[in-house]
């Protein structure tokens, strides 16, 4: 991979270079500021990076809103951020993940961390060139024979949605809350209604747009509130809260559904599309290891879908009882 | 961190860099802990503490990496005083509070005995 490491230190970026320069395949770039990189990565014959290591706490602009700036590259919309920091930086670190990073490593690193780190996020890169790759030959097929680019379990990314991250960072977050204290955490899932209808009848753009739209609308409903949420795949959103906050999952979904029910969603030919969403349980983090804690996330995402096939079996239930009737 | 360092032929001479380094840094980290302890204002004194801060941040993240844990983790200690001392009510008062100018005191003194033997 080509790496591009952000750090004020000296120190930190020689670490790095000795680290990243063990692991063999990787070639790693420098800078000492957030400017510093900009420049590099905006430059007209500027090597593409693969992956970023940005530390948060820098003088002037931080490693957080270089995450923002460099997301408005469009090269770099989704390329996979390790944020490098040190322990006591943990309300950063959720901004950083709110902004757009994938994983953090806390610092001082050894060298072990560090490389199974990057090797996981290689393997981002690799699944993401492949997706690429896909795309583009899918996109010389003629439009009749062209295949559904989008899976319905497919978790596919959500692009500037407040508080909306990639699963893989979701569950990287989720593995790192592990180390703090998970008193006031909970995680809850909503699963849109019907999903598998939207997915057959919509082209992918459309399915996309809808995915995005309702990951907005829930983002709005959850405003004010600390949480981070991901789009798991199937029509779920998977949300996990520090703040001590528990909601009452019923009102909640209701205020989605009135929301969703006020604006307007169309597809391509003009009609009216209506998603709706369940909720499942709001289950709490507390007293979990990391072996447990992605259960638990497991555990309110299926509950959310369980929610929503029960609504489906509930409405055809009533209209058997309409014909018996 | 040895078989690191074995693994790493590079890494004892970041950490000679670091120790070099290190004799700066300390002497910043003093001089700015006099001016706040000497400052008349808030802000005199807020600004040298955010100062010492982040030098002890950049000493918390790297020591540790280059065998130097246990000074890692007393610059990390120092870090926490200063950040729950900017963080509190006497913030805006004109007064480095004495504890964390002491830990400060003796952070530096620490520095010391390790580029002394550094240098020995």
């Amino acid at each position: 991979m080509r790496i591009l490491a952000v750090d004020d230190d000296p120190i930190i970026q020689e670490i790095l270079e000795q680290f990243v320069g063990a692991f063999g395949d990787h070639d790693l770039a420098t800078a000492g500021s957030a400017a510093e990189a900009l420049e590099l990565l905006r430059a007209p014959a500027a090597p593409v990076f693969d992956c970023f290591l940005f530390d948060i706490q820098m003088p002037e602009v931080s490693g957080i809103e270089l995450i923002r700036q460099v997301r408005e590259i469009a090269l770099y919309s989704d390329t996979p951020v390790l944020m490098l920091t040190a322990m006591s930086d943990k309300p950063y670190v959720d901004a950083a993940f709110a902004a757009g990073a994938t994983d953090y490593v806390t610092k001082p690193f050894e060298v072990t961390e560090l490389h199974g780190r990057l090797k996981l996020l290689e393997n981002l890169v690799e699944a993401r060139q492949m997706q690429t790759r896909k795309i583009f030959a899918a996109a010389g097929l003629s439009a009749q024979k062209q295949p559904r680019q989008i899976e319905l379990h497919e978790p596919i990314s959500i692009y500037d949605v407040d508080n909306v991250i990639e699963f893989t960072a979701l569950e990287n977050y989720v593995a790192q809350l592990t180390r703090g204290k998970l008193f006031g955490s909970s995680t809850f899932a909503f699963t849109i209604r019907n999903i598998e209808s939207f997915h057959e009848h919509l082209s992918a753009f459309e399915y996309c747009s809808l995915v995005s739209d309702v990951a907005e609308m829930i983002s709005d409903t959850l405003a004010n509130r600390q949480f981070l949420m991901a789009y798991a795949g199937s029509g779920t959103f998977v949300c996990v809260t520090e703040s001590g906050w528990r909601p009452k999952m019923s009102a909640l979904m209701d205020a989605i559904n009135l929301n969703l029910a006020r604006s307007e969603l169309y597809n391509n030919a003009g009609q009216r599309l209506e998603p709706r969403v369940c909720a499942g349980e709001c289950l709490r983090l507390i007293w979990k290891n990391s072996d447990t804690i992605m259960e638990t996330v497991s555990a309110a995402h299926m509950s959310a879908e369980a929610a929503s096939e029960a609504y489906e079996r509930r409405l055809t239930d009533y209209w058997d009882m309409e014909k018996r009737a | 961190m040895t078989a690191a360092f074995d693994m790493l032929p590079g890494l004892q001479r970041v950490r000679d860099r670091f120790i070099a380094l290190l004799k700066d840094r300390q002497l910043l980290i003093a001089r700015h802990t006099l001016a706040a302890w000497d400052g008349v204002t808030a802000q005199e004194v807020n600004e040298n503490l955010h100062a010492v801060q982040h030098i002890l941040h950049q000493i918390a993240g790297s020591a540790g990496s280059i065998g130097l844990a246990e000074l890692g983790e007393q610059a990390q200690e120092c870090e926490m005083l200063i950040n729950s001392h900017l963080e509190s009510a006497h913030v805006d008062k004109p007064r480095c509070p004495e504890h964390v100018a002491a830990a400060l005191g003796q952070f530096v003194a620490e520095c010391q005995v390790l580029t002394d033997a550094a240098a020995a």
